[in-house]
């Protein structure tokens, strides 16, 4: 009855692990399963889920205190589990997988118009936003 | 030589805003373009100034079809960051009317679906029947579409006598089986309009990350109730339908097979329900630092919440809400491809989209 995700299926997420080369375990926190991907370009962590064919679920901004910038958090379902990976950006930019990943796109367009956030090597066209605002601006920073 | 045809922001068929730029050479559609944001709202920013009694009533008003289900995912995410498990009733109210919610929206679609195949006596009964539904809802909660069940570690509301209610269920499966679960699945009207159109392979519909109904139709077998049971769906028998094909038609018998399933969800929820609490029924709800995920099969598909927490904070520093459809419309642009014209406004309808909830 318990809204934790309950399969175990330890040697699938391990496999997984060992594909992309991190070292650090997988951490089940708040109904994710996370895995911090360390030195693991964003780029590389796409083409891992896409041979494990795990479906991309979404990527979550979060703005992080004081002068810490932003956390993206990239997550995929692998049969029924909700794998996190958590990317801290350095300035405001990160990989676009959008050529790997059709199914970022729209995100990553809402992420760049409420955040700000650059993925680089794509082209954007707006999304939310209408005629008349601007996208590419962090609409947080706008409020305050 | 192609031309361009602009359908919408107000669409032939649905009342909500967006738009499709079609491309066309003759009366064949080869790309397509699509345009929402007409309904942003900022809700989730907004979330960031409720409190967490007020961002419940918030998110319930993220979309008018599925507000339980905004209400019920959020709700679960809260309760990982307070550590609240709802008692047993509790968790099987929720499936009641998270099934109940289904039943409305699915028949709700099939009146729009008929509508748009041109059954349109078809359309006055599945609306007929969804009133039927909701009043189901309106005994149970009140309301008709803003039920106001779910809160943090529990249900607002007892479904006091659960025999009467399922005499209601009894009455309406029947009514269904006679008319739209044969009329759907069996008739020529429905199979000649459907059947072959707006294919959405099963390799596209992975790599469009699509969810619900529309990855079902697709031949992917994925629904959280059983994948990642949640509520009381683990103690719940059921079978998940899926279709191989792709077009319009599968999406039609998916929905219709799914009603039938709801009724088998509802007949034993309701026959099953436990005494007990409706909530933990703390008086202060005490946050840890944190983020909490959670997630839900609503009528269209997949619903995440993620929210953040800060210990000791009145309100959330951060919500996000990954609807269904935000997963599904951009799939649109495949099943259009190589369509006829006349046969767009049922290819989009046929993912059963919600644009307040894409837009937010």
């Amino acid at each position: 009855m318990s809204a934790v995700e309950t399969k175990p299926a330890k040697s699938l997420l391990e496999t997984l692990r060992e594909k992309l080369g991190i070292a650090d375990p997988w951490i089940e926190m708040g109904g994710v399963r996370w895995l911090n991907p360390g030195a693991l370009s964003v780029r590389d962590l796409a083409k891992g889920m896409n041979e494990a064919q795990a479906r991309f679920v979404t990527i979550t901004a979060v703005e992080l205190p004081g002068k810490q910038g932003l956390r993206l958090e990239y997550h995929w379902d692998l049969d029924g589990r909700l794998l996190g990976f958590p990317y801290q950006l350095a300035g405001n930019s990160i990989e676009s997988i959008y050529d790997l990943c059709e199914a970022v796109d729209w995100i990553e367009r809402e992420i760049h118009e409420g955040f700000a956030v650059d993925f680089l090597g794509r082209e954007y066209e707006p999304l939310l936003l209408r005629q008349g605002d601007k996208p590419g601006v962090n609409l947080r920073e706008e409020k305050k | 030589m192609s031309y361009k045809i602009p359908m919408g922001p107000y669409h032939p068929a649905l009342e909500e805003p967006y738009k499709l730029d079609l491309i066309c050479e003759g009366e064949t559609v080869c790309d397509a373009k699509l345009h929402i944001g007409f309904n942003f709202r900022g809700i989730e920013h907004l979330a960031e100034s409720r409190n967490y009694i007020q961002v419940i009533a918030l998110m319930e008003r993220v979309c008018g079809i599925c507000s339980n289900i905004h209400t019920l995912t959020l709700c679960q995410a809260m309760e990982k960051l307070t550590g609240l498990t709802p008692p047993p009733r509790a968790q099987y109210i929720r499936v009641v009317i998270a099934e109940l919610e289904r039943l409305h929206s699915h028949v709700l679609w099939a009146g729009i679906a008929a509508k748009l195949m041109g059954f349109k006596t078809m359309f006055m009964t599945c609306f007929e029947i969804r009133e039927k539904v909701m009043d189901v809802l309106q005994v149970i909660s009140g309301n008709r579409v803003n039920y106001s069940m779910n809160r943090i570690g529990g249900v607002n509301r007892d479904i006091e006598d659960p025999p009467a209610i399922l005499a209601m269920i009894e009455a309406l499966e029947g009514e269904m089986m006679r008319t739209i679960i044969p009329i759907f699945t069996t008739s020529t009207t429905a199979t000649s309009r459907c059947a072959g159109i707006g294919v959405l392979t099963r390799e596209k519909a992975m790599s469009c990350g699509v969810v619900g109904p529309t990855a079902r139709a697709s031949g992917l077998p994925q629904d959280l109730r059983r994948a990642a049971p949640y509520a009381a769906y683990s103690e719940m028998e059921f079978d998940v339908p899926v279709q191989p094909d792709g077009d319009v038609r599968a999406r039609l018998l998916v929905r219709a097979l799914e009603i039938m399933e709801s009724c088998k969800i509802l007949r034993q929820a309701l026959s099953k329900m436990p005494p007990g609490e409706l909530s933990t029924g703390e008086a202060k709800i005490v946050f840890t630092t944190g983020t909490a995920t959670s997630r839900v099969e609503a009528p269209r598909g997949e619903v995440m919440y993620s929210v953040s927490w800060k210990e000791g904070s009145r309100n959330p520093s951060r919500v996000h809400v990954r609807t269904p459809t935000f997963a599904n419309m951009p799939a649109i642009r495949w099943m259009v491809k190589g369509a006829r014209l006349a046969d767009t406004p049922l290819i989009q309808a046929s993912i059963d989209p919600c644009y307040s909830c894409t837009d937010r």
